[in-house]
């Protein structure tokens, strides 16, 4: 089922799911519903339930204590299933991309969640660190088609 | 005393709308803040000092047998300039994009492909073109000197004090 | 403030007990046989009113041949750090438990115990850190675990705890009321709490290790930003300052005014944090909009002075790497007064609502005596009558240059614990005006030095929610030993008194009222054996 259906051009509604993250990124999520920047002009609302959600924003590298959970609380959410990571540690892992306690980024914990059986049909990156409440707005803006993604794959050769 | 919450009323009133509506408007930015970087592929040389530095690995320096890559993953990136600090040739510029927003994987890279040179004498490659060049302008070596791999110059350099030790007067660099 | 006649009383109790004493700087390090060390502890914390910090295992073999446990206490009337060292056997390292008699320390010799495999004797003994089904054996501190070993993670959950008297409601991970994954277990009569289960350390990612393996001494100052969102520059200036405690640093003053600035400012934003949260959660969500509208400013204003509106990424070890100009300091002023003004404003209209006043007062209340055993921190402990902040006792940076008042409330209750800090925002307010007022000229980075090994330095710094103190044994190009402990380490232990006979709807805010960060509490994981042990709270407390 292709994202850019128009189900989801109208509004996204989100939970905020924590995987251990430090926090940053999590009060930059509740920093773009208050007044200054206003989230809700786009629709997006902080639900209290995987079940009532849309979206999954994803903050922190997943660790391995609070796999399990995660895993549950993914699995909870009814199809389309879209997930969006935010900042450094959802995108790539983070500073600690390699150490004995966490997994490293939502890459790895797709790859899990495909051999148990659950699907996921979009994902998204925002990277920052901490994100500006701007950037996740952009991206909100950027799945409804409001602006184009300006990111691209750069390759230079130096002679 | 009782009328005391109703004060919310006035000061919700004189503060009025204060939303910046972005995209449609300019976000509130100031000037120092601090953005995605951009690599001068020109001027870059595959020292890796930024790689050195670069405290979650988000810039990295794949070899090969023909190439030297730099990566940067602007994913795991911490956006804390340092690279910028460390470089020697300044070939990386801070900008102030936050805007990275996408659904590609691949679209998170950035490449910086150096070919190598290999040595004279043992034809294994060791650096890349522009660090051996860099090297033979800024340090007082020949060119000669500065075409060697590490190896071989230790290598001449033991052959070379054991030669004047034992007594033959010629002079090798 | 300094005090060095007092140090007298140390080395004598040093060289009665059978060890020595050197004193260095404001630190007296104290050197003991195990067999010595409740009767030490003891006297230090009981006899002469100290406040129990953290302990920290070392795992120093390659040095010595031992390992060896050090328990930091602060005597704050006389402006000193106490250091009290034992070394254990090499092989099967055994300790002594201080939990009788200081009973602040309970979690971080369970800490030890599972990142290092120091046994204790005389309590009792469960895992803490890691996850139930970490493989024993395997303790990821010592120096022969690699720092990047993943075992298989296990992928089911465990079951809810289960009782006949009472009903058992779950408060997370994930929940509304929460912002970070940590799971209260709470057993109800009716509406009443009657026992609380805590299990915690969900965001542990291993920080310690992390620093002694791949990073080197100026990495780590952006590795230890990350630990929290929130306070994160403070725990980045505490290590910055260890370091140059440990190598005699003589960082420019100009760069020390700098750092006490900015972490004034984040005190003012995490403060604001807070009381905004406590009003959503108590139903007053125009409280919640208004007072993140008034914080922005102090976002933006962050922005300005260090480059990022959150993880600043200006520390390094010898100063700072962004400067103040004039413009700056116009604008910073200017931004200050209007804030002061608008939040004074609105707090008198918010504290005055009826349901904001009602619910806070005599909710939660943690009473003196139980504050002082349990030795918490911050704006708990001066909410229950204990007067204690380390930046007038222990004085550090730029504060012995500045003049403020620390705000005192004797009832313990919710409330008082909102309106400390309140006062301390004003206060802040007044620091930074004076501080910008003095702020004298020079460089800002110290950049021709060496760090020589194995030398020891101790910091605390008062963070929003207390006192962080890091504990740091210098290397070779890194640290080989960092130990830190968060103010919120030593305030969970004390909800169990907080929570117990209250109404079921107030737990959600008692719990906020301590402004829980939970990620600077589980930086470190701890590996655990086999099997899932859920912690009583009552086991947390002796």
């Amino acid at each position: 089922m292709s994202i850019k259906s128009s189900i989801l051009k109208r509004s996204i509604w989100v939970f905020h799911l924590n995987t251990g993250s430090c926090n940053a990124c999590d009060i930059e999520i509740l920093d773009a519903l208050t007044p200054f920047h206003d989230a809700e002009r786009f629709g997006v609302k902080l639900v209290v339930s995987p079940r009532h959600a849309d979206a999954m924003l994803l903050t922190g590298p997943v660790t391995a204590e609070a796999l399990p959970k995660v895993i549950n609380a993914i699995e909870a959410m009814p199809r389309p299933r879209m997930i969006i990571a935010l900042g450094s540690c959802g995108c790539g892992g983070g500073i600690w991309h390699d150490t004995y306690s966490t997994i490293g980024g939502v890459n790895k914990l797709l790859e899990i969640l495909k051999e148990r059986g659950i699907v996921v049909d979009a994902v998204y990156y925002v990277p920052g660190c901490p994100i500006r409440p701007e950037a996740l707005l952009y991206a909100v803006a950027s799945i409804k088609g409001i602006v184009s993604k300006k990111r691209e794959m750069k390759i230079y050769k130096a002679e | 005393m009782s009328h005391k919450p109703l004060k919310l009323i006035i000061i919700a009133g004189s503060k009025g709308r204060v939303t910046v509506k972005y995209p449609y408007q300019e976000p509130l930015i100031t000037p120092e803040f601090r953005g995605e970087i951009e690599i001068d592929p020109a001027k870059c040389i595959g020292c890796g000092a930024c790689v050195k530095a670069c405290p979650p690995n988000a810039l990295e320096l794949l070899e090969s047998e023909k190439e030297v890559i730099l990566r940067y993953f602007v994913g795991r990136c911490i956006f804390c300039w340092r690279c910028i600090d460390v470089c020697p040739v300044n070939a990386i510029k801070g900008t102030r994009n936050f805007e990275l927003a996408t659904d590609k994987h691949t679209d998170l890279y950035t490449l910086v492909v150096h070919t190598r040179t290999t040595c004279e004498i043992c034809g294994k490659p060791f650096e890349t073109t522009r660090m051996q060049r860099y090297i033979a302008e800024k340090s007082p070596v020949t060119e000669e000197y500065a075409s060697i791999c590490p190896d071989c110059r230790k290598r001449l350099l033991a052959e070379t004090v054991s030669a004047r030790r034992v007594g033959i007067s010629e002079h090798k660099e | 403030m300094l005090n060095l006649e007092e140090t007298t009383k140390y080395i004598e109790l040093a060289s009665k007990s059978g060890g020595q004493a050197k004193i260095e700087g404001d630190t007296v390090f104290i050197t003991i046989p195990p067999d010595r060390l409740v009767d030490v502890a003891d006297t230090i914390f009981n006899k002469y009113n100290t406040s129990f910090r953290v302990c920290a295992g070392v795992d120093e073999r390659p040095l010595n041949g031992h390992f060896s446990l050090v328990h930091l206490f602060t005597d704050d009337k006389a402006g000193l750090y106490v250091a009290v060292k034992t070394y254990l056997s090499g092989e099967s390292p055994v300790a002594p438990s201080i939990t009788s008699v200081v009973p602040a320390a309970d979690w971080c010799e369970m800490e030890a115990r599972d990142l290092l495999g120091i046994e204790f004797t005389g309590r009792e003994t469960y895992r803490l850190v890691l996850p139930p089904w970490w493989p024993s054996n395997l303790y990821p501190l010592r120096k022969e675990t690699p720092y990047n070993y993943r075992p298989e993670p296990r992928l089911e959950s465990e079951k809810l705890g289960y009782s006949r008297e009472y009903g058992v409601i779950p408060l997370g991970p994930y929940h509304p009321a929460l912002h970070e994954p940590e799971y209260f277990e709470l057993y109800v009569e009716g509406e009443r709490v009657v026992d609380v289960k805590y299990r915690g350390f969900h965001v542990h990612r291993g920080v310690e290790k992390l620093a002694e393996s791949r990073m080197s001494y100026q990495q780590v100052n952006f590795l230890a930003e990350r630990i929290c969102g929130i306070c994160g520059f403070v725990h980045s200036t505490c290590y910055a300052l260890a370091v140059e405690k440990a190598a005699k640093l003589d960082v420019p003053e100009r760069a020390q005014f700098i750092r006490s600035i900015v972490l004034e400012v984040e005190r003012i934003h995490s403060h604001l944090l807070l009381l905004g949260v406590a009003f959503h959660l108590l139903g007053y969500d125009a409280g919640f909009m208004h007072i993140w509208r008034i914080r922005e400013r102090v976002m933006q204003l962050a922005e300005l002075l260090t480059g990022s509106r959150k993880t600043y990424g200006i520390n390094l070890v010898g100063g700072v790497r962004r400067d103040v100009n004039e413009e700056k300091k116009q604008k910073t002023l200017e931004a200050l007064r209007e804030l002061g003004r608008e939040f004074k404003n609105f707090i008198e209209v918010a504290i005055s609502v009826p349901q904001v006043k009602k619910r806070l007062t005599r909710s939660g209340v943690l009473p003196r005596e139980e504050a002082v055993k349990l030795s918490v921190e911050g704006p708990v402990a001066r909410a229950s009558g204990v007067n204690k902040d380390a930046r007038r006792d222990l004085p550090y940076a730029a504060y012995k240059y500045v003049s403020f008042k620390v705000p005192v409330y004797t009832e313990g209750d919710n409330l008082a614990r909102v309106l400390v800090r309140v006062d301390e925002v004003f206060e802040s307010i007044s620091i930074i005006e004076q501080l910008l007022d003095k702020l004298p000229g020079g460089s800002i980075l110290l950049t021709d030095f060496e760090i020589p090994e194995g030398r020891v330095g101790v910091q605390v710094v008062e963070a929003p929610r207390g006192g962080d103190i890091h504990y740091v044994v210098t290397g070779k190009g890194a640290p080989y030993r960092w130990r830190v402990r968060a103010p919120t380490y030593a305030n969970i232990p004390a909800l169990r008194v907080m929570l117990r006979d209250q109404p079921l709807a107030d737990a959600p805010i008692t719990i906020a009222s301590i402004d829980p960060c939970f990620s600077c509490t589980d930086r470190v994981v701890v590996v655990r054996d086999g099997r899932i042990e859920e912690i009583k709270l009552t086991q947390l407390v002796k």
